[in-house]
């Protein structure tokens, strides 16, 4: 089985940039067992896109949680918020109604071939 | 820091370049600012250079590898910097006699400040800052939010230009219409602003952005039809205030219009017509052309005024639309279009409609809502006119 760890912060929490890993996580993240991880920008650098009947639209900020659950999570490459947007865009509208994704920046991370 | 109006004239193509070559607009801002408190202090003194652009973008550069020095940052941002590092160290003048190969990047730079991924209100904010070069004290003031809060809506919107990697570039082809609408409307946000509140002249500051925008693509016609409509209303403003109370277009001392204004408004609008394409802003420029004409073409207002309704689908429109219907056919049939819009938090709604009713003789409802709309009024100015007209008003059994 894969299985993905989900980590939350507190609102507060904003300087990770700036601050590295501790020593003893980066450790854990070293182990075989641990196939990859991503350390995400603070969601104040969050774009969120919906599927309004077709038209894309944006919004500054994360997504908000309501009744949504969290169901997927896709790592991509992109030369820039564009790209990554468009991208999304076009997963999106392969999605059932109601989708909505997040997209945010990846601060550092180390990801495993399959 | 306040610059005054000729510096400010700089701030947006010295701040355009910095942004280009640094790749970070905090940085770029905190170069621009010392370079220009460099030169308020030098100029006077010692006279303004012959090419004041290139002097406050090299004294910038200089500022911000000094600034980047002390810090010890990003090895990478450091090699970016080697080739200007070598131009550096000739010193200022080695870039004074070319200018005209500094490339302008303003446009880059607004497509930046105006990226859908970013609130509307920090767009505007960050245009008003980068492009116009209006302090931070001074944009808080423009739209009456405190000093701090103006402060991180600017922050948090650089800082996510730099996290998330919003892009320094002119959008795209297939982009490029959506994303300049996003702009313009920006822009026009900025120029209703000014017109409602009064207080920065922010209407001055749209049409110097609209004018950027114009010279910068001068094959949109909905950027040149934004700059001939800012200018066409615009130049009625001297006219438009009598006595600290607002004057109907009716009752304007036309000798007070600003006519190289609006000439330069008609021939901007004409320049935006021969590309037969019709854009929102070239009709909404077509009918404020109209209203400058007397007597005024009522029959053609209101087709224009369609038109612009089915483009939009806007109520506000709408209501414009019933406007000069009335004038045609009655405020009858002028309210009658009015009671199908559901307007009613817009303050202008009900002075439109209180207007209409005091014509049709309905005299005790035109009191009410008159009322309602000076419940409403945003500035002084309305509020006068209003309490006049409710004072009239009142005077009917």
């Amino acid at each position: 089985m894969q299985y993905a760890l989900l980590a939350y912060a507190r609102p507060e929490d904003t300087d990770r940039a700036s601050r590295p890993i501790p020593g003893a996580l980066a450790a854990l993240l070293d182990r075989p067992d641990v196939t990859g991880w991503a350390r995400l920008h603070a969601d104040e650098s969050a774009t969120t896109l919906r599927n309004d009947d077709g038209r894309m639209l944006l919004t500054d900020g994360p997504f908000i949680d309501s009744k949504e659950y969290l169901a997927g999570l896709i790592l991509i490459e992109a030369g820039n918020l564009d790209g990554a947007l468009a991208i999304a865009e076009e997963m999106l509208l392969q999605t059932r109604p109601g989708t909505v994704i997040e997209v945010r920046p990846i601060l550092d991370g180390r990801f495993r071939g399959a | 820091m306040a610059l005054d109006a000729a510096f400010r004239d700089q701030w947006g193509r010295v701040l355009a370049t910095l942004v280009g070559i640094l790749g970070d607009i905090e940085l770029a801002e905190d170069a621009a600012a010392e370079a220009f408190a460099i030169a308020a202090e030098r100029w006077p003194r010692d006279g303004e250079p012959s090419n004041p652009t290139g002097w406050l973008i090299t004294t910038a550069r200089h500022r911000a590898i000094d600034q980047l020095r002390r810090q010890q940052v990003l090895a990478a941002k450091a090699k970016l910097l080697a080739r200007d590092l070598e131009t550096a160290s000739q010193g200022p003048e080695a870039l004074m006699d070319d200018a005209a190969t500094i490339p302008d990047e303003r446009l880059e730079l607004i497509f930046t400040c105006c990226h859908p991924a970013l609130a509307l209100e920090a767009q505007v904010a960050l245009t008003l800052r980068a492009l116009g070069g209006l302090s931070t004290d001074e944009i808080a003031l423009a739209f009456l939010v405190p000093f701090e809060t103006m402060s991180k809506r600017l922050a948090r919107a650089k800082n996510k230009i730099r996290d998330a990697g919003i892009p320094f570039a002119v959008p795209p082809d297939h982009q490029l219409p959506d994303r300049l609408a996003a702009v313009l409307a920006v822009v026009y946000l900025i120029f209703n602003q000014g017109w409602g509140g009064g207080r920065v002249d922010l209407a001055a500051e749209a049409i110097r952005l609209g004018r950027a925008l114009a010279d910068l693509m001068p094959d949109e016609p909905e950027g040149l039809a934004l700059l001939a409509l800012m200018l066409l209303h615009d130049a009625r403003k001297a006219a438009r205030l009598h006595d600290g109370q607002v004057v109907p277009l009716d009752d304007q001392d036309r000798s007070l219009w600003d006519t190289q204004q609006i000439d330069e408004g008609r021939a901007l609008l004409q320049r935006a017509m021969t590309r037969r394409r019709t854009g929102s802003y070239l009709v909404q420029a077509a009918i404020a052309d109209l209203h400058l004409h007397q007597p005024r073409d009522w029959r053609q207002i209101a087709a224009l005024y369609e038109a612009l309704a089915r483009q939009t689908g806007s109520p506000i429109v709408e209501m414009n639309r019933a406007i000069a219907v009335a004038e045609i056919g009655g405020p009858e049939a002028g309210l009658a279009i009015l009671d199908r819009l559901d307007l009613h938090h817009y303050r202008y709604f009900h002075s439109t409609r209180a207007d209409l009713l005091r014509r049709a003789g309905r005299h005790g409802e035109a009191h009410q809502a008159y009322r309602r709309a000076l419940d409403l009024a945003q500035t002084e100015p309305e509020r006068r006119f209003l309490a006049d007209r409710l004072a009239e008003e009142a005077g009917y059994p």
